[in-house]
């Protein structure tokens, strides 16, 4: 246990490092009475692709839905620590949640489009924020699907329902509609479970066109999928973060030997 | 063959036999009710139904001025009662979802739903009927949509909690805020669960009799004007049907029949709204 907090210097505080995007400090998370993270100090840099591995129930997920707070949504959850984004600790009580989400946008496990078009689907947050011409807002529609590797698929059918769309497609969906409202994060919580390989392969090299322009923290459970897509690699285990590091080195040369077990998968 | 099994197969028999007669005494009666209905009301069936008014003794007639009553005042009701029953609704399901006075509203309006709904009519009697000291038109509107509300609120309730919280958390994270949320997206996808209930709340007020004695009571002649008593048609069945003369029991059974093709032909439209919901 000590060489782990030695290892992540969560003890004596870090200088936080300059690219960092996401700062998580301290943080302890719970469900009801359940504890489920324990002190976690993260430094996620900007404009780079981090992936959280671990064991299910982890607490990976549990992460994610703190960035956005939307965890919040059920009373009997909370955090505690700090998460400070751009310099603002977003688990303050004054943080406009709204705005919060709306800067920091999440992509969950099963593909969830609205019971609305494909035009709505990706429009609909984005006419509530930004008061766009009709031309404006199909310019911005376009260039969300085309970012989300949809537009070809979609181009003719704008107006048919999103629920006609296959699984993989509909993920894509709710990636397009993340993008369009321009967040400067992106959480993504086993966005490919769901899915099958070639539409698992079309969000992998989606990541890879996002990455440098957002900052991408995905949340996995595939080993490979954190491997061919991540920079950086955060592994959890019970609620802890374990080891934080560069992707080829965790997953070449762990400094610690749980991540070493999990990695060859001795467990999880 | 063994004993055990023997003795499970004739249990099972015993059984399906019970069930199979206590469906069939449960059908008969609806059966007989829809065929009496059917075989008094059509042969009162004519074109005067909805040409003429209801008839003095004696002579014949039609319904045109309860028809038109009874459309007037369930529009009204619904104009009043689902915006309202819809809000509350949201309210239970969404806002107020983890606290304890949305708990006790929803425990409340359950015991609503249930009131008799001649208890409704008294209220809205003493409430409006006794100051004005008049029946009306609005006032049987008003006892009509105290007994729609809490159909809405309990149907809508349960439409927007069957959709799913990941649904809720996408629209969240979108940085959507709460009425939004709700308005534009979780009712689209509770929207034939809402649907349903509005029509169930329709079919269900558009037979009640007791209220309307005391509010907006009746009317033998044409009139439109929705600040006097006012014609309807489970009130002029009430009263036809207890007269001694032919020609209002003709009309009383030609009322029912009408009522109860409507209020069938609202229950179908909700199967089809129901199944739209499955395949969607």
């Amino acid at each position: 246990m000590n060489d782990v907090t030695i290892h992540l210097d969560s003890s004596t505080a870090k200088p936080v490092q300059p690219d960092a995007k996401i700062d998580v400090r301290n943080l302890d998370f719970y469900y009801g009475k359940a504890k489920s993270l324990h002190g976690v100090n993260l430094a996620v840099p900007a404009n780079a692709v981090t992936a959280i591995i671990g064991p299910s129930g982890c607490g990976k997920s549990t992460l994610l839905r703190t960035i956005n707070r939307i965890y919040a949504l059920y009373p009997e959850q909370r955090a505690e620590g700090e998460i400070v984004i751009d310099g603002e600790n977003v688990l303050s009580r004054s943080v406009d949640l709204d705005d919060l989400r709306r800067r920091v946008g999440m992509v969950f496990q099963k593909p969830t489009p609205f019971a609305s078009s494909i035009r709505a689907n990706v429009g609909f947050a984005l006419s509530h924020y930004e008061k766009l011409s009709k031309s404006e807002l199909a310019d911005r529609v376009e260039g969300a699907l085309r970012q989300a590797a949809l537009w070809d698929e979609v181009k003719d059918k704008l107006d048919h329902s999103a629920l006609s769309l296959s699984g993989g497609q509909q993920q894509r969906l709710c990636i397009a509609r993340t993008v369009a409202v321009r967040p400067e994060i992106i959480l993504l919580d086993e966005p490919t479970s769901a899915l099958d390989p070639i539409s698992t392969a079309r969000i992998e090299e989606l990541l890879h066109e996002l990455r440098g322009r957002f900052t991408l923290l995905i949340v996995t459970h595939n080993m490979q999928q954190a491997a061919r897509v991540s920079d950086k690699t955060a592994f959890f285990h019970l609620g802890e973060l374990i080891e934080f590091d560069d992707t080829s080195r965790i997953f070449t040369n762990p400094q610690v030997p749980r991540t070493q077990d999990y990695i060859t998968g001795r467990y999880g | 063959m063994n004993w055990i099994l023997f003795r499970r197969r004739v249990a099972d028999r015993i059984a399906l036999v019970g069930a199979g007669l206590a469906t069939a005494f449960g059908l008969v009666f609806l059966a007989w009710i829809l065929w009496t209905t059917f075989a008094n009301g059509a042969a009162a069936i004519s074109v005067k139904l909805v040409t003429e008014m209801t008839p003095p003794p004696g002579s014949d007639g039609g319904l045109l001025n309860a028809f038109y009553g009874s459309a007037v005042m369930i529009l009204l009701a619904l104009a009043i009662g689902t915006p309202i029953g819809l809000a509350a609704g949201t309210y239970l399901a969404e806002h107020g979802r983890h606290t304890k006075l949305a708990a006790t509203v929803r425990f409340v309006n359950d015991i609503l739903l249930s009131a008799p709904s001649i208890v409704l009519g008294l209220f809205i009697y003493e409430l409006v009927v006794v100051p004005s000291q008049h029946f009306s038109g609005y006032a049987g509107a008003l006892a009509l949509a105290l007994i729609l509300i809490p159909v809405v609120v309990r149907t809508s309730d349960e439409a927007l909690r069957l959709v799913p919280d990941r649904m809720r958390e996408a629209a969240f994270a979108l940085g959507l805020p709460r009425w939004k949320v709700s308005t534009r997206i979780l009712f689209k996808a509770a929207r034939s669960g809402v649907v349903t209930g509005v029509l169930l709340g329709v079919a269900r007020i558009s037979g009640e009799t007791a209220p309307l004695l005391f509010t907006a009571l009746n009317n033998q002649f044409w009139s439109a004007d929705m600040n006097a008593p006012l014609a309807n048609v489970p009130v002029v069945i009430f009263q036809y049907a207890m007269s001694p003369y032919d020609a209002w029991h003709a009309l009383a059974w030609a009322g029912a029949l009408v009522l109860t093709i409507f209020v069938l032909t609202l229950n179908i439209l909700v199967r089809l709204v129901a199944r739209g919901r499955k395949s969607a």
